[in-house]
C-alpha cells in the first residue's frame, strides 16, 4: 500500500507515449483576461500574512501545554513538599534534591543505568554492524530476512520483557533445559533472581529489541558508500580488512555516531522490561534511574523528591542532547 | 498587458546581497531577457517580480501600480518554471484549469478555456494524461498552457529550456518566440544562455553581481558592448582580447600592441582618452577574414598569421593564431584554410573592433 | 570479463560461510522468543511444566486467548489502545505536517524552533510524566481517553514534525510556487498541492506515530487506571505470576503485536527515516 503510494508520481513505463510526435501549435490568440483572483476577506488576508505561525501554532501550543508547562510545574513541585496526605505545600528549598543526591539507592540506580545501557548499546552496535555487513550485498531471500530482522522494533518493550520472561523464568522457561542439553551438565540458573544473571537477562532483552535499530541505520550507511570505492580498492588488490578500515569505517563514521547517540539516549530510559521482568528486584538490584524515580513517586508517593530527582536526570540528558544531537542533525536554516 | 517599472531594487539574504540596486523599465508587450552568469541575481529579480521573494528595498510597479505588498496571486502574472512545476497529481486539463479554478470561475467556462488553450497548443489529445506521462516538450507546452489560459498581464519564464536536450531546445525556443509574436504580452525571460537571449529578446538586460551591466537591443549589445564582460558574454566563440596601449597623434589614433601598430578608423570617436593609455582591443572571430586583395581595404589591418589551431565546423573553420603574443580566433571560410601551421594573410576589420580601458574594462 | 572473474570468485569464497552462520544465528535469536510465545499461547496448561518442554502442543487450544481478552480485560485494553492510538496518530500527523511545512518552507523560528521540537524527543519521559500526572489529576484528565490522546499526540509530535520536515525539504518547492502565482493563497498551495504530493510521507509518519502509541507503556501506566488503560498495561496483571497465567500473557502478547508488526513491515521503506527522525534517507 505504501509502496504504491510512494511510486505513484514517479515511475510509469510509458515510453511509447513519449514518442508520439507533437502536433504543431496553431496560431495563439489571446483569451479574455481572467484577471486576478477575487479579493481575500479581511480574515483570509490576516491568515495568509501569519500563515507560517498559524501552521506551527497547534503543535507548539500542545508541546508548551504538555511538556514545557509540566516541566516548570515540576520545578516548583521539586522545591516544595508536595504530599497527598499532608495539606499545605511548604517551601523546603533544596531538601528534595538533597534527599535524592544522598540516597544510596539513587546513586546505585544511576550507576546501574550507565552500566546496563552502556553494555547493551555496545553489544547492539557490534552485532548490528556485523549483521549489516552481511546484508549489504544482495542475495536471494534478502528481502524476507530483512522483514524478519526488523520485527522487534515494532513490538512493545512490555511484550519483549514478557517474551523473555516466558523463556527464562523458572520453572516454566525452557532455557535451562536447552543449556543442560547443550552443555551436557545440569544448568539451574535463576535468570530473573540471581546476580549476575538478572542483568544478563535484561541485557539480552534489550539487545534483542534494539540490535535491529543499529542494523537498519548502519545498513543504510553502508549502502550509501559509493560502490566505485570498493571497485577501485579491489583493482588495487587491497584485502578485506584494509578495505573495512580504509573505506567502510571512515564513511560510516557519522552514521555510527548518530546510531549510538540515538540509541544511548533511549537506553538510559530503560524501564518497561525491568517493570515486567524483575520489578526492580530482588530488592533494589535492578533499579534503573527511571525505575527508581517511578518507585519514589508512585509507590512511596514522595512526589516532590521524585520530581527533584527527575530534574537532575533531565539536566543530565539535556547535556547529552545539546552536545551531541544538535551536531549530528545539523539543524541548519535553508 | 502591462508595463513593468522597477526602481532602486535591492534583495538581501542575510549577509548575501543578491540584487544591488536595479532600475529597469520594461515596456508593454516587450520581450525582455534577463541574462547573465549563475549567481548574477537574474532569477532573484524575476522571482521578486512574481512576488515569490520580497524585495529588501525599492519598488516594483506593474501596470502603473506598486505591487510590492501584493501576494503573488494578486499580481496577475504567470510563470513558467525551469522544471515546469506541473502538478503531478492532476491531469493536464486540471493543471491548465487550476489557476482559473482558484479564481472561482464557473466550471463550464473553465472547460471552454482549457479546451481552447489546448487546441491552440496542439495538446488536446493529452488533456486526460498526467504530467509523468508527458515528454519534456509536451510538459513545456502544458506549462505555457497554464499561463495563456488566464491571459495574465505578464509572462515570466525562469530558464524554461534548460532541462531539454539540444534539439528540442531549439524547437521550443522557436515556439516561445512565436507565442510572443502571436499574443504580444509583456514577457520577462531569465536564462544564462546567450543564444536564447540573442534570439528571443526585444531587449537584453545583462546582469552581473546583482547589477545591470548593460541593457538594450540584442544587436546593440552585441556590436557596442559596454564592457569586456558584455563583449565576452555575448557571441560564440568568444571575443578575443588583446592588451595594448593607445597611440594618439593629432587626429589619428592607433593601438600599439607588442610588435604591431594597428591604426583605428578615422571617424572613431574616442573620448577622454590619453596617449599611452592601457587598453584592451576586442576582436570577434567574424571581424577577421582571409585577405583576398593585394592591398588591405580602408580601415583594415593586415597581419601575417601562422595558424596554431584549427577547428572546422563544416562551412566555417575557427582558426587560432597569435597576434602580439595573445591568442586570437578568426572565423574563416572552410576552404580558406587547410591545416595548422599554415601561414595566412588575415585582414582585421578595425572599424568593428571594440576598445576597452584595460583597468575599468569599460568601452572607450 | 576475464579480468573481473577472479575477483568475483574470491569474494564468493570469503563471504558465504561466515555470512550464513551469522545470519542464521541472528534469525534464530530473533524468531525464537516469538515462536516460544506463540507456542505458549496455544499450549494447554497441563503442558507448562513438563520435562522436556513441549516444543509444539499436540492439542493446541485457544482458551488462553479467550481468558486474556475477557477475564483479564484484554479486549477493553485493545479497544482503548485502538481509540487512543488512532486519535493520537491522526492529530500528530496533522499537527506535525502543519508545523513541518512551516519549518521547511518558511524557516519559521529559525533553527531554534526546529531544534526545540527535536529536543522534546529526547527528554526522559519520567521527567514529564510526574508533573503531567499531577496536572491531570487536577483538571480531571487522569484515566481518560482524551488525556492519554493528548499525551500521546505530544509525545509523537517531534518524530512526526521531523520526519515531515525532512520530507518537505526533499520536495521541490516550485510546484507550490506555481500554485501561488496561479492564484492560490499560501494555505491553498499547501493544502491542494504540497499535501497531496507529501501523502506518502504523511502516511509513513502516521504509521510510525501509530506504532509508537500502540507500544507505549510508561505514560499509560501512570496516566491511566481502570478506564482508559491500554493494551500494554494489561500485562501488569501477569507480573509476578507463579505458573498460572503463562498462556494468557502469551496470547495477549500475540494479539497486540500483530497490528504494529504488520504496519511496521509494510512501511519498512521509510524505516530509516523513521528511526533517525528524517536525518538519514533510507
Amino acid at each position: 500500500m505504501l509502496r504504491a503510494l510512494g511510486s505513484q508520481h514517479l515511475a510509469e513505463p510509458l515510453s511509447s507515449l513519449l514518442d508520439t510526435p507533437m502536433q504543431p501549435t496553431a496560431t495563439i490568440h489571446r483569451l479574455k483576461a481572467a484577471g486576478a483572483p477575487p479579493r481575500l476577506s479581511a480574515f483570509a488576508q490576516r491568515a495568509d500574512r501569519h500563515f507560517k505561525w498559524l501552521l506551527v501554532a497547534p503543535a507548539v501550543l500542545l508541546i508548551l501545554a504538555l511538556s514545557i508547562y509540566p516541566l516548570l510545574f515540576s520545578l516548583v513541585v521539586s522545591f516544595i513538599n508536595y504530599d497527598f496526605q499532608v495539606p499545605g505545600h511548604a517551601f523546603v528549598g533544596l531538601k528534595n534534591f538533597e534527599r535524592v543526591v544522598f540516597d544510596p539507592v539513587a546513586r546505585w540506580s544511576l550507576l546501574l543505568t550507565a552500566w546496563l545501557s552502556g553494555i547493551s548499546v555496545a553489544i547492539e552496535f557490534v552485532l548490528g554492524l556485523l549483521v549489516a555487513l552481511t546484508m549489504v550485498r544482495s542475495f536471494p531471500g534478502r528481502g524476507v530476512i530483512m522483514s524478519i530482522l526488523i520485527v522487534p522494533l515494532f513490538i512493545s518493550p512490555v511484550i519483549v520483557g514478557q517474551a523473555w520472561t516466558l523463556l527464562l523464568q523458572r520453572p516454566f522457561g525452557p532455557t535451562n533445559y536447552i543449556l543442560t542439553q547443550l552443555l551436557g551438565q545440569e544448568v539451574t540458573i535463576g535468570w530473573m533472581t540471581e546476580r549476575p544473571w538478572l542483568y544478563v537477562s535484561l541485557i539480552i532483552a534489550d539487545v534483542w529489541q534494539w540490535t535491529p535499530f543499529m542494523f537498519v541505520i548502519l545498513l543504510a550507511g553502508l549502502t550509501a558508500i559509493p560502490p566505485n570505492l570498493y571497485e577501485a580498492a579491489e583493482l588495487d588488490g587491497v584485502n578485506a580488512w584494509q578495505v573495512f578500515w580504509a573505506i567502510t569505517l571512515p564513511h560510516l563514521g557519522p552514521m555510527m555516531l548518530l546510531a549510538l547517540t540515538f540509541r544511548l539516549l533511549d537506553a538510559i530510559r530503560m524501564f518497561d522490561t525491568i517493570f515486567i521482568m524483575t520489578g526492580g528486584g530482588p530488592g533494589t538490584q535492578t533499579y534503573t534511574a527511571s525505575y527508581y524515580l517511578y518507585t519514589v513517586g508512585f509507590t512511596q508517593f514522595h512526589l516532590s523528591q521524585a520530581t527533584a530527582g527527575s530534574w537532575l536526570f533531565l539536566i543530565f540528558t539535556a547535556l547529552i542532547v545539546a552536545l551531541l544531537v544538535r551536531r549530528l542533525l545539523k539543524v541548519d536554516p535553508v | 498587458m502591462a508595463e513593468v517599472r522597477i526602481t532602486g531594487l535591492h534583495k538581501r539574504y542575510g549577509a548575501f546581497h543578491a540584487v544591488r540596486g536595479i532600475d529597469l523599465h520594461i515596456r508593454d508587450g516587450e520581450f525582455t531577457v534577463l541574462v547573465g552568469p549563475s549567481g548574477c541575481g537574474k532569477s532573484t529579480l524575476l522571482r521578486t517580480i512574481a512576488g515569490l521573494e520580497e524585495s529588501s528595498q525599492g519598488t516594483i510597479e506593474i501596470g502603473g501600480e506598486v505591487v510590492n505588498d501584493f501576494r503573488p496571486r494578486d499580481r496577475d502574472v504567470a510563470m513558467v518554471f525551469q522544471d515546469y512545476a506541473l502538478y503531478p497529481h492532476m491531469s493536464v486539463a486540471k493543471n491548465i484549469g487550476f489557476g482559473l479554478k482558484a479564481r472561482k470561475m464557473p466550471k463550464p467556462e473553465v472547460e471552454m478555456r482549457v479546451a481552447e488553450a489546448a487546441r491552440m497548443l496542439g495538446i488536446t489529445p493529452l488533456l486526460g494524461r498526467f504530467p509523468r506521462q508527458l515528454s519534456g516538450g509536451q510538459r513545456q507546452r502544458v506549462a505555457i498552457g497554464r499561463a495563456i489560459v488566464r491571459n495574465p498581464r505578464i509572462f515570466l519564464f525562469d530558464e524554461p529550456l534548460s532541462n531539454l536536450d539540444a534539439q528540442l531546445r531549439d524547437e521550443m525556443r522557436g515556439e516561445i518566440k512565436r507565442l510572443h509574436q502571436d499574443i504580444a504580452t509583456t514577457m520577462i525571460y531569465v536564462t544564462h544562455d546567450q543564444i536564447e537571449a540573442m534570439t528571443l529578446a526585444d531587449r537584453i538586460v545583462l546582469m552581473r553581481d546583482g547589477l545591470i551591466e548593460q541593457q538594450g537591443a540584442p544587436l546593440e549589445l552585441f556590436e557596442r558592448p559596454a564592457s569586456t564582460f558584455v563583449a565576452g558574454f555575448l557571441g560564440s566563440p568568444r571575443m578575443s582580447f588583446l592588451p595594448g596601449t593607445l597611440a594618439l597623434e593629432g587626429s589619428t589614433a592607433a593601438i600599439r600592441l607588442a610588435d604591431a601598430l594597428l591604426p583605428l578608423a578615422p571617424g572613431r570617436g574616442l573620448q577622454d582618452v590619453a596617449d599611452g593609455q592601457k587598453v584592451l582591443l576586442g576582436l570577434r572571430p567574424e571581424h577577421l577574414t582571409r585577405a583576398h586583395t593585394a592591398t588591405p581595404a580602408q580601415g583594415t589591418f593586415r597581419y601575417e598569421a601562422t595558424i596554431d589551431l584549427l577547428q572546422p565546423t563544416g562551412s566555417r573553420s575557427y582558426a587560432t593564431f597569435r597576434l602580439a603574443g595573445a591568442p586570437v580566433m578568426a572565423e574563416l571560410q572552410a576552404h580558406d584554410v587547410s591545416r595548422p601551421g599554415e601561414k595566412l594573410a588575415i585582414d582585421i576589420n578595425m572599424k568593428r573592433a571594440s576598445i576597452f580601458d584595460a583597468t575599468t574594462e569599460r568601452a572607450l | 570479463m576475464a579480468a573481473v572473474a577472479p575477483a568475483r570468485r574470491r569474494k564468493r569464497r570469503s563471504l558465504p560461510i561466515g555470512r550464513i552462520l551469522l545470519l542464521g544465528f541472528f534469525l534464530v535469536f530473533v524468531l525464537w522468543p516469538l515462536y516460544w510465545m506463540f507456542n505458549t499461547s496455544i499450549k494447554p496448561s497441563d503442558d507448562y511444566l513438563t520435562v522436556p518442554p513441549v516444543w509444539f502442543p499436540a492439542e493446541p487450544t485457544l482458551v488462553h486467548y479467550e481468558a486474556a481478552l475477557f477475564t483479564y480485560r484484554g479486549l477493553d485494553g485493545l479497544i482503548n489502545s485502538l481509540i487512543i492510538s488512532l486519535s493520537a496518530t491522526v492529530l500528530s500527523a496533522l499537527f506535525g505536517t502543519l508545523m513541518a511545512y512551516s519549518l521547511a518552507r518558511y524557516n519559521t523560528g529559525g533553527r531554534h524552533l526546529s531544534f526545540w521540537v527535536l529536543s522534546q524527543r529526547f527528554l526522559p519521559p519520567i521527567g514529564i510524566v510526574l508533573p503531567v500526572f499531577l496536572i491531570y489529576r487536577g483538571v480531571g484528565l487522569y484515566d481518560t481517553h482524551i488525556g492519554l490522546i493528548i499525551a500521546y499526540t505530544v509525545f509523537t509530535l517531534p518524530v512526526s514534525v521531523w520526519m515531515m520536515f525532512a520530507y518537505f525539504r526533499g520536495m521541490p518547492k516550485s510546484m507550490e510556487e506555481a500554485a501561488l502565482v496561479d492564484g492560490c493563497t499560501r494555505w491553498e498551495a499547501f493544502w491542494r498541492v504540497a499535501v497531496p504530493l507529501a501523502a506518502p510521507g504523511i502516511v509513513a509518519a502516521a504509521v510510525f506515530a501509530f506504532i509508537a502509541c500502540w507500544t507505549e507503556f510508561f505514560f499509560a501506566l501512570i496516566l491511566t487506571s481502570r478506564t482508559a488503560f491500554t493494551l500494554p498495561t494489561v500485562f501488569r496483571a501477569f507480573i509476578g505470576f507463579q505458573g498460572a497465567q503463562y498462556g494468557e500473557a502469551a496470547a495477549l502478547a500475540i494479539v497486540s503485536l500483530v497490528p504494529s508488526i504488520a504496519l511496521g513491515v509494510l512501511a519498512q521503506r521509510h524505516l530509516v527515516r523513521g528511526l533517525t527522525l528524517g536525518a538519514v534517507r533510507g
